[in-house]
Order: C-alpha cells, then sequence, then structure tokens
C-alpha cells in the first residue's frame, strides 16, 4: 500500500519533469539561433582579429599586431576615421532627434483620433529599401536634382551647387532617414506623461514654453533615449550612405571595415576593426537601454 | 501661442512631405525620357517600367526580396512567441542571460553581424551563400523585434481569463485558440510588421550573405555602385516606392472611410 503511494508519486514527479521539459523546448530555436548565428559568429570574428594574412591565405597566430594597426597603420587613418564616425553618428543622433521631436509632440497633442493613422504613414516609406531612399535623394539634391533646378530656374544661383558627395550629404541623408523611426519611441514617452501636471504647471503660472522645459522634457527622456539606440548604433556601422553619397570626404568607420573585408581580402585586420566597433556598440547600448529601462523599448516597437 | 500652434502644424506638414519626398520624386523621374538621371525633362515614356519589366535580374530580386520578407516575418515571429511566453510567465535558470543576450542582435550595427556571419559560413565552413543563408540573418536581426514586441503584448495581460477557460473545461489548445491568440493577436501583426520591413529592407547584410542571389536592395545598389542600367534600377525602385504609397494610401483611406460612412448617415 504504502510503496504504491510512492511509485505514483515517483511516476507524477516524472511526468511532471517531462512537462516542464516540453515546456522549455519551445526555447530551443531562439537559443540555437543566438548561440549558431550570432555567438559563434562573433567568436570566429574575434579569433580571425588575432591572426595574420599572408599570401591571401589565413594563417592562425596570435597576434596583437592587427589592434596596433587601427592606431598605426596609414599614419593613424583609421583611428581618425573612428573618431571621425564618432562624431558624425553623434551629429546624425542629435539632428534626427531634433527633427522627430516636434513631429512626436504635434502628433502627440494635436493628433486626436488620427494619432495612429499619423503613426502607420510615417512608418510607410520604411517599406522601401534603405539603398532606394538614398538614390531618391541624390534625384532631390544632387548635380542635376530638384533642389538644384529648382533654384536655378528661380535665379537664386547660376550654376549647380555641389551638394551631393561629401560628408555633409552623408549626415543629411542619415537623419533624413532616420527621423521618421525615431517619432514612435518619443511618441510612447510624451502619451505617458500625465496632462494633469501640465494643468496644474499652467494653474500655478507657468507659460507653456516653462512647461514644456520642466515638465514634458525631461518626463521624456527616457523615449530620447531609446531614440538615440535606435539611430546611434547603426549609425555607428554605416556604409551604405557614405559609399553612396559621401564621394571622397564621407567614408565612415564602417566603409573601412567593408573595403578591408571585401576588397583587400585582410581579414584579420577587418575584423580587429569590428570587434573595436561591436565593444563600443554593445558598451553604449548597455548605458542607454540600462538607462531607459527595458520596458520602454519594448513599448517603443 | 496661436502662433506656436500654427508653427508646429506647419512644421509636421513639411515633415511628412520630406519623408515622402525621395519616394515621389523617384515616381515621377521614372517616366523622364531621358538615358540621364535627373533634369532636364524631356518628355514621358514608360520605356523604363518596359525594361524593368523585361528584366528577368531585376524581376527575380523582387522575387527574392518577397519570399525572403515573408519567410523572416513568420519564423522570427514563431520563435519570438516561444521566447515570449517563458520569459514573461516563468523563471528559469539563465533567463536573464537568454534576455540579454536577444537583444544583442539589435546592439550590434548590422555590418557587423553579416561580416561575421560570413567569416563563419563562407570563409570557414566554405558553405554556398543563398537566400537562404541571408532568411538566417535576417531572422536573427528581427528575433529581438518579435520577442520584445510579443513580450510587452504579454506583460499586460490578464491570465485570470486563460484560468477561467481551464475552470470551464477548455483543453489547453483550445484556451490558446479562443482567449490567448485573439488576445495577443496585435502583437503577432506587429511581430510580423517589423520582420517584414528587417528583411525587405537590409542592404548591410545582403552585401555580405546573399551570394548570387540579389534582392531588390542589392540590385540598386550593384547598379548604383557601377554607374550603369541606372534606368532599369530607377523603375525598380520606383515600383517598390509605388508600393510604399500604396500602402500610405490604404492607411489614409481606411482613416477616412468610417468617417464617410457617418457624414452619409446624418
Amino acid at each position: 500500500m504504502k510503496d504504491d503511494t510512492t511509485i505514483r508519486e515517483r511516476e507524477l514527479s516524472i511526468l511532471r519533469k517531462m512537462e516542464k521539459l516540453l515546456y522549455y523546448l519551445r526555447l530551443f530555436p531562439a537559443v540555437f539561433w543566438l548561440l549558431v548565428f550570432l555567438i559563434l559568429p562573433l567568436s570566429v570574428m574575434f579569433i580571425y582579429s588575432f591572426w595574420t594574412m599572408v599570401r591571401f591565405e589565413l594563417v592562425p597566430t596570435w597576434t596583437l599586431k592587427n589592434y596596433l594597426d587601427i592606431f598605426v597603420r596609414a599614419e593613424g587613418l583609421y583611428l581618425r576615421l573612428l573618431f571621425k564616425s564618432l562624431g558624425m553618428a553623434t551629429a546624425v543622433t542629435l539632428g534626427a532627434i531634433a527633427l522627430a521631436y516636434p513631429a512626436a509632440y504635434y502628433i502627440s497633442t494635436r493628433g486626436g483620433k488620427y494619432k495612429y493613422v499619423l503613426l502607420n504613414l510615417i512608418m510607410t516609406p520604411y517599406l522601401v529599401s534603405w539603398v532606394i531612399t538614398i538614390f531618391g535623394w541624390r534625384m532631390v539634391i544632387g548635380y542635376t536634382g530638384l533642389v538644384n533646378t529648382l533654384l536655378m530656374s528661380v535665379g537664386l544661383i547660376s550654376e549647380p551647387m555641389r551638394l551631393w558627395g561629401n560628408w555633409i550629404a552623408v549626415i543629411f541623408v542619415l537623419i533624413v532617414s532616420w527621423t521618421g523611426w525615431l517619432v514612435l519611441p518619443i511618441f510612447v514617452s510624451l502619451e505617458k506623461i500625465d496632462r494633469t501636471l501640465l494643468e496644474a504647471g499652467e494653474d500655478l503660472g507657468a507659460s507653456p514654453l516653462e512647461n514644456f522645459r520642466k515638465i514634458t522634457l525631461p518626463l521624456s527622456i527616457p523615449g530620447l533615449l531609446i531614440a538615440t539606440f535606435f539611430v546611434l548604433i547603426p549609425t555607428l556601422g554605416e556604409f551604405v550612405a557614405p559609399l553612396l553619397a559621401g564621394g571622397t570626404t564621407g567614408a565612415m568607420i564602417g566603409s573601412a571595415i567593408e573595403v578591408t573585408v571585401t576588397r583587400m581580402h585582410n581579414w584579420p585586420f577587418g575584423a580587429a576593426m569590428s570587434f573595436l566597433l561591436v565593444t563600443i556598440a554593445l558598451i553604449t547600448s548597455l548605458v542607454l537601454i540600462r538607462k531607459a529601462g527595458l520596458r520602454t523599448l519594448m513599448e517603443s516597437l | 501661442m496661436l502662433w506656436g500652434k500654427r508653427i508646429i502644424s506647419t512644421y509636421f506638414y513639411v515633415f511628412m512631405l520630406v519623408m515622402y519626398l525621395p519616394l515621389l520624386t523617384l515616381l515621377a523621374f521614372s517616366f523622364n525620357n531621358s538615358l540621364s538621371i535627373g533634369f532636364p525633362w524631356r518628355g514621358f515614356t514608360l520605356r523604363w517600367w518596359e525594361n524593368f519589366f523585361s528584366d528577368p535580374v531585376a524581376l527575380t530580386a523582387v522575387r527574392n526580396s518577397f519570399v525572403a520578407a515573408v519567410a523572416v516575418a513568420v519564423v522570427a515571429t514563431l520563435i519570438g512567441l516561444g521566447v515570449a511566453f517563458p520569459l514573461v510567465r516563468r523563471v528559469f535558470p539563465g533567463k536573464s542571460i537568454l534576455l540579454s543576450s536577444l537583444l544583442v542582435p539589435i546592439a550590434v550595427p548590422s555590418l557587423l553581424i553579416g561580416i561575421s556571419l560570413f567569416s563563419l559560413l563562407r570563409v570557414q565552413l566554405g558553405l554556398e551563400l543563398s537566400l537562404f543563408t541571408l532568411v538566417i540573418a535576417h531572422i536573427l536581426v528581427a528575433l529581438p523585434y518579435s520577442s520584445l514586441v510579443l513580450m510587452a503584448r504579454l506583460i499586460g495581460f490578464d491570465r485570470t481569463l486563460e484560468e477561467a477557460a481551464q475552470d470551464l473545461g477548455a483543453t489547453g489548445f483550445t484556451t490558446f485558440r479562443k482567449v490567448t491568440f485573439p488576445l495577443i493577436k496585435p502583437g503577432i501583426f506587429v511581430s510580423m510588421f517589423l520582420a517584414f520591413i528587417i528583411s525587405l529592407e537590409d542592404a548591410a547584410i545582403a552585401n555580405f550573405l546573399v551570394g548570387s542571389d540579389l534582392t531588390v536592395p542589392m540590385f540598386v545598389f550593384g547598379q548604383l555602385r557601377r554607374w550603369e542600367g541606372l534606368n532599369t534600377a530607377m523603375a525598380l525602385s520606383s515600383f517598390m516606392a509605388a508600393i510604399a504609397l500604396a500602402v500610405a494610401c490604404l492607411f489614409l483611406i481606411r482613416a477616412i472611410k468610417p468617417r464617410l460612412h457617418r457624414s452619409s448617415k446624418a
């Protein structure tokens, strides 16, 4: 009798364990994907960054030369490129957020029942690839583009301006194409602000501007951090815009990595630069997401 | 005060115009009867569109792009559903590690995702690159978005509804079909939409992983890089732009329609 119940209990506990195992099986695809297609490739890249290239062959060695090369090769060209990219990425982030904020503010305060339609309309242009957007901007501000032709026909300029093919064009294109993507996170954080706070501010005699500066802006900071995360990280590794819009002055560290790997086939050096950039991006992301909170990130999608 | 309101609404209209300006310009110039891209306007033509529709490479690129985007949308959402439930509802060892590694694909620029996967798959393992390897990479990048969207949906989920269904005798599957699924459906749609866009959009990863199977961005990128065949690339770009504009119009019509109904009733 007693034996019977212990056997039953043991059976039940095995059954429960099996059930648990079955439940956690659903984690398997994600874990597999992350291990095999993220951690493993990044590790391979990390190992490559210590190898050397001898006559177009990868040779397994353990050297720090590739990392040193970032600082000394071509008289520090790569290091300068890295700092320039950090500067450009910062400019793009600030510019894109500055343009997105008033738009998000407008939707949040004046959108009424059309709020979500307007948000959808801002997202739709992203159905078109980034490459195509750049192509489109070239037709707008390129040498024979819309802006030059318009200004010439009005007589403001006598010959076309060189607006395309330099670092300013790269920053411009990145700002205008990222800004729409940032409206949503800023909008979400604006929506969460308690309207009664603003009324209280008004009652206490604050001007709309003061209200904005002391209540709205500080309370929308989580959204701004997520917006920064959305634009800063991809821009750090950007190589498409520098290639298509940058001419000779628009190169970024991403373009250097791409050329090193695909044209020069110098895997170790490319891997060293990539790994440095991965580290910078991961630390930046960690700080931004920690400060903003995972919850804000979730709600901003 | 009134002026402030006027300025901000004017700003918003200009903002929307700027969002659509490159697409509209491309579309307009795809009808320009001129070999060179841009002004001057030399009359209306359908030549470039005909070229595009009779170019098998360009058409394959369109097909490849959409096949990849649909596959990524479905698979990333399924995998996302798999992690979203345990991550929100259970406590298990390694949970926080899983959660933070889920964020890594979007915390690393996609250029580096592309390069690292290329080093593993092509350089190290010598695999043949194709649309399949690209889909694998796109799923990796879409996975954080899918899981986060679904998790957000599950956090605000009233679990007593599921318990009620079970108390009334529903099986696990019936509960999922009748209670859980309808409640998380919006999350599933958003997840699929985001994954679809991420795949359709991408050129940075495709540049390394797609091999000889071209996608739309890679076709246009190749032409822009080599500076030739730009007219076909322009017609193809305009085709994609037209799709985006059509979707935008759908949103607009859906927004205005209920108002029309109401005014016709009144």
